[in-house]
């Protein structure tokens, strides 16, 4: 049993919401779900960015801000981000509750429509978008996509998924590449527009205490006129590795980096996925974990050494920052560690702390707005919505050879090192 | 055992200060309807701490990081390590150290008590030996040398090497691959046993507990403290920074720059002063400020900026800073219009729209139970109060504001920090 109410309001739009009264927030979100795919992830992520920046009532960058600000300091964050091989298209909006504004005015209202004119009343010069606000926002963009190498863990790990899903829709990244989003002209965003307006899931979320129904009234109206044609989205699975890529890139840092990538056989909708992601976890997932006691805690390798298992995609991802002669050392040591558990090597007490944090981190996401919104979001996304306690019983009744059926079928892919000079 | 109720009309919560005859103070901040609990222990000691006296005895200098290290080494006691143990009840464990003080935390949605128990116990049951302490070399070596790649980190500290002449803040929190290497379990011992006094210390615990509950558990925890006396030294720090520029190359592909304005500090700012200069640097920089839009607009930052209030014992300063393909002229340009507002004053409007925002910041804040119990075990350490805080924003006036900005921001005072790629 959950406690999301769920309306279908048009073709592949939904409106969903979680009345809560413990929290001094409440949170609007609009999430559109596309396929990835070369050719338009980068105008679909400029498009979200530009759609965040006004509208018709604020048609500046300022004026908006100033609107936000005056609303006890509303916020308004935009997102293209990637799950399996879909785009997500994010725009949220958080403000203080309606109960602790200082003169009585309803926030929730205002930040509803408020989302409702950024997505259908863009500030648009006929059939384009503004060329100043899409040449800022493009800045912005690069800017982003450049800052990714700043952060070499982020980098390393960036690269080793390039080259891992080089041939895959995967491989292609949030924002597609920095030459398509300096093509893009405001006559392209405007296509982009509209056709995500037609074709794209949306899921529509409200977190916060107040009644959402004029939210969903505003969005159905919205939806009315519009003819849609949504799309569905299924991720590529390649069960197995057939050979080790190995890939080396040299660089002036003071610590090397080693990110590995592991096919995993098993995605969702394969209920299977959930045995394969508790698996990682056992195997770098806690302070408990293989990896962390042995090859940080007995070894003295590495500060951090974490697997995490993407069950929309069924890859797994080992990454670690180590001293460039301990490159090897290192990976041998993981090597093991995933060895000991193909053979069967995992003890109660490994199972049970694993399944605890999990179980802990998935009933606190439940104390925060954001929290909520994202378990739902991610339920949706994953085609069941499930609350908190089936989620736990679906962990609970893992088993230890569950795990080690995960493990026997992990195949090493790719090997991605980033080593000092 | 005296507690007390601090109470918010306008935030609609209340929590309870607690003198605890074992000397801690407890704050328990219970949220009704939560699932879980955040538990923090905390100790006024941080990575300036380097130079100390106890009960009027000797000075005594310990080596760079070692509050750092010490935080790592007390997980471990002699019948294993705290992770383990927590590994049963499902919390959620973590430390930190920042420059001013060292805490221990945890969060959890079940068996709170047991958890409880075990961060009391292991806080208060330091186990260090020749071996555990060499074995932590390689480790903290490791996270030493993930900072020294990371470019916000190295344009920070450059800045304040170049702000600071004697003060301790420039220096790395985890200290240097050199200075860890002279660590040892006899000086972990000595600065335990100074600043891991329960005097010394705060504890706060919010979320889904009540404070009889947390009480109990403590009764029978905590072990008594003597009051003791300790004393920090810290080298006299002139009012001028060192240098106003430093630049490092660095593999990055966008340049970061930190501008830094070094204040006059004395003691931590109490409630009212804090309301007043969060309020003014929202004014001066939030993305709804005219500085902010005249710095996009010429393309000199991007939604990376940020801007923050940097204070602790000794050292005070305000620190612009993120990305930008032009740091000079961008910094050139956030001095020139602190320079101009300084003359021609705030305006009253924007005034009104930043304080509504940092107001509506901090009541956001409170839903979380993490962001509760931290701040309010820094506000402990800094002798200010959360509800306080609160009151003095909603009633801070255009005035109180324009008087702050003409006791700070000294643009003659002030070092711009640049990494970027050598070879553009």
């Amino acid at each position: 049993m959950s406690n999301l109410k769920r309306t279908k309001l048009a073709e592949g739009v939904h409106f969903n919401s979680v009345s809560d009264n413990r929290f001094k927030t409440m949170l609007i979100e609009a999430n559109f779900v596309m396929p990835l795919s070369a050719e338009t992830a980068s105008a679909n992520a400029l498009l979200v960015y530009v759609l965040s920046r006004s509208c018709r009532e604020y048609p500046t960058y300022r004026a908006l801000c100033k609107k936000l600000s005056s609303l006890y300091g509303a916020e308004l964050s935009a997102a293209s981000g990637k799950s399996g091989d879909r785009q997500l298209l994010t725009l949220t909006l958080t403000g203080i509750d309606d109960r602790y504004a200082l003169d009585g005015e309803s926030i929730a209202e205002q930040l509803s429509s408020l989302l409702c004119s950024v997505i259908f009343e863009p500030n648009l010069n006929g059939s384009a978008f503004l060329q100043a606000e899409t040449d800022q926002e493009r800045r912005q963009l690069l800017d982003d996509i450049d800052s990714e190498f700043n952060d070499k863990r982020v980098y390393a790990i960036g690269q080793m998924i390039k080259n891992m899903c080089s041939d895959e829709v995967f491989g292609i990244k949030r924002y597609g590449t920095a030459e398509q989003v300096k093509s893009l002209t405001p006559e392209d965003l405007y296509a982009a527009w509209q056709n995500v307006l037609r074709t794209a899931q949306l899921e529509i979320m409200y977190v916060g205490d107040s009644e959402p129904d004029k939210a969903l009234s505003v969005f159905a109206e919205a939806f009315s006129g519009i003819e849609r044609e949504p799309h569905k989205v299924e991720t590529e699975v390649i069960a197995k590795a057939e050979n080790v890529k190995r890939i080396t890139d040299e660089m002036d840092v003071s610590q090397s980096k080693l990110v590995m990538g592991f096919r995993g056989e098993r995605a969702l909708p394969d209920k299977k996925a959930y045995a394969s992601q508790l698996m990682a976890a056992v195997l770098g997932g806690t302070a408990t974990s293989k990896l962390f006691c042995n090859v940080r805690e007995k070894q003295s390798l590495c500060y951090y050494c974490a697997a995490r298992y993407d069950k929309t995609k069924g890859i797994m991802i080992i990454d670690s920052g180590v001293e460039g002669e301990n490159i090897e050392k290192l990976e041998r040591g993981i090597m093991k560690e995933i060895g000991d558990l193909k053979n069967g090597e995992i003890t109660d007490f490994e199972l049970e702390a694993t399944k605890l944090a999990v179980i802990n981190s998935y009933y606190s996401s439940n104390d925060t707005v954001r929290g909520i919104d994202t378990w739902y979001m991610n339920r949706i996304f994953e085609g069941e919505i499930k609350s908190i306690e089936e989620m736990a019983e679906r962990v609970n009744a893992v088993t230890k050879e569950e795990i080690i059926e995960a493990a026997k079928l992990l195949t090493l892919d790719t090997v991605y090192v980033l080593k000092n000079k | 055992m005296n507690i007390s109720e601090i109470k918010s009309e306008r935030a609609g919560d209340s929590y309870y200060k607690i003198d605890h005859p074992s000397g801690l103070t407890v704050y328990v901040y219970p949220k009704e309807g939560y699932n879980s609990a955040y538990a923090i222990i905390g100790t006024k000691y941080g990575s300036v701490n380097t130079c100390f006296s106890l009960d009027g005895g000797e000075k005594i200098t310990v080596p760079d990081g070692i509050a750092h290290y010490l935080e790592h080494k007390l997980f471990e006691s002699e019948d294993g390590d705290a992770f383990a143990r927590y590994a049963k009840t499902g919390a959620s464990a973590n430390a930190y150290t920042s420059f001013e003080k060292t805490c221990y935390l945890f969060s959890c949605t079940d068996k709170f008590d047991e958890s409880f128990e075990i961060l009391l116990d292991f806080v208060q049951s330091p186990y260090f030996t020749a071996e555990t302490v060499a074995k932590e070399q390689g480790i903290i070596g490791q996270e030493i040398k993930m900072y020294d790649d990371s470019p916000d980190w190295r344009v920070m500290f450059n800045m304040l090497e170049k702000m600071y002449h004697h003060h301790p803040v420039k220096i790395d929190i985890a200290g240097t691959v050199e200075s860890i290497a002279e660590i040892t379990a006899e000086k972990l011992y000595q600065c335990y046993n100074t600043f891991y006094n329960l005097n010394n210390m705060a504890l706060c615990v919010a979320g889904n507990v009540t404070v009889e509950q947390v009480l109990k558990t403590c009764d029978r925890m905590l072990k008594p403290c003597e009051k003791h006396t300790i004393e920090n030294f810290f080298e006299d720090e002139p009012y001028e920074i060192v240098e106003p520029y430093v630049e490092q190359n660095f593999p990055v592909s966008v340049p970061l720059f930190n501008l830094g304005f070094k204040e006059r500090a004395q003691k931590p700012l109490n409630e009212t002063k804090l309301a007043h200069t969060d309020i003014l640097l929202e004014l001066l920089a939030s993305s709804t400020s005219e500085l902010y839009q005249k710095l996009m607009d010429d393309e000199l930052i991007n939604t990376s900026f940020t801007f923050e209030l940097f204070e602790g014992p000794g050292y005070c300063s305000v620190i612009f800073g993120g990305e930008s393909r032009a740091p000079k002229q961008a910094a050139e340009q956030i001095k020139q219009y602190i320079a101009e507002v300084k003359k021609n004053g705030l305006d009253k409007a924007e005034f009104e729209s930043a304080r509504k925002s940092v107001y509506g910041d901090v009541i956001s804040s409170l839903n979380s139970v993490g962001s509760i119990a931290n701040t309010v075990t820094s506000y402990h350490f800094n002798g200010n109060e959360l509800f306080t805080y609160i009151d003095a924003v909603a009633n801070a006036t255009f005035e109180d504001v324009q008087n702050r900005l003409s006791e700070m921001l000294d643009v003659n005072n002030c070092t711009l920090s640049v990494v970027k790629n050598g070879e553009e």
